[in-house]
């Protein structure tokens, strides 16, 4: 088992990083990857130049890596990874990928499923998005707390 | 007697707007509480006042989010964080 974990400041190439992972996880049932995107639109409609992310030196890092250790705990997963980002990140750039490899498909699913919305909401970044008429600080929304929540009332449950 | 300490502070997230990314504090010489830290920081930069009421901060000690009856000391590595963000 193992998991890759990693906070880049310039762009990468998810596919490449997929071409990689799929080689390190042989014997493995099932992949499972998603990828972020940063959008060229707010949801108001408005231009997005660019979203930045704001990150701490230390805390950053060390929370991604507590989302990927308890995933490794609680899932049957063989292998995994998380890519994020930090900094200014264009429209069309990646933002996260998270990727997962098991025997069977249900567990790399889930592992990224759940690695994703802890990421969304308990991962140590500040984002805003920079438009022509200046920025605006992105707030957590009740969605991504309901998404999150989800698999913490899964946790109590198996408890 | 007892004295004061100077303890510099990082500002995260939205936090930087009103003074920028760093503030220092006068804090008692044998610490206090992070909710006094907070209410400190309030009084001592009222700038930043608003920016701390309209939302919950979190005090970060030595890379660890504490509570707010946790201890700070003077030479503790202290940054505020605002509520992280989904987006």
């Amino acid at each position: 088992m193992s998991m890759i974990v990693e906070l880049l400041d310039r762009p990468f190439d998810a596919e490449a990083a997929m071409v990689g992972f799929s080689r390190r996880v042989a014997g493995a049932g099932a992949i499972v990857s998603f990828t972020g995107l940063a959008r060229a639109t707010a949801k108001d409609g408005q231009p997005i130049e660019a979203l930045v992310l704001e990150s701490h030196r230390s805390m950053t890092l060390r929370s991604m890596q507590q989302i990927a250790a308890d995933a490794l705990a609680r899932f049957s997963i063989i292998h995994g990874l998380v890519i994020h980002r930090t900094g200014r990140v264009l429209p069309g750039e990646a933002i996260v990928l998270v990727a997962t490899a098991s025997l069977h498909r249900r567990a790399a699913f889930e592992a990224a499923d759940c690695m994703m919305d802890r990421l969304k909401t308990e991962a140590v970044f500040w984002k805003r998005e920079e438009g022509p008429n200046g920025h605006r600080w992105i707030e957590p929304t009740s969605a991504d707390g309901q998404d999150a929540a989800r698999w913490h009332a899964d946790e109590a449950r198996s408890q | 007697m007892s004295g004061t300490s100077v303890l510099t502070i990082e500002l995260c997230g939205r936090l930087v707007e009103p003074i920028g990314s760093h503030i220092t504090l006068h804090i008692p010489a044998d610490g206090c509480t992070a909710d006094v830290l907070l209410a400190t920081a309030a009084s001592q930069h009222p700038a930043l006042a608003p920016a701390l009421a309209a939302t919950r901060v979190r005090v970060c000690v030595n890379d660890a989010i504490v509570t707010g009856d946790a201890w700070v000391n003077p030479g503790d590595d202290v940054a505020l964080f605002p509520p992280v963000s989904g987006g």
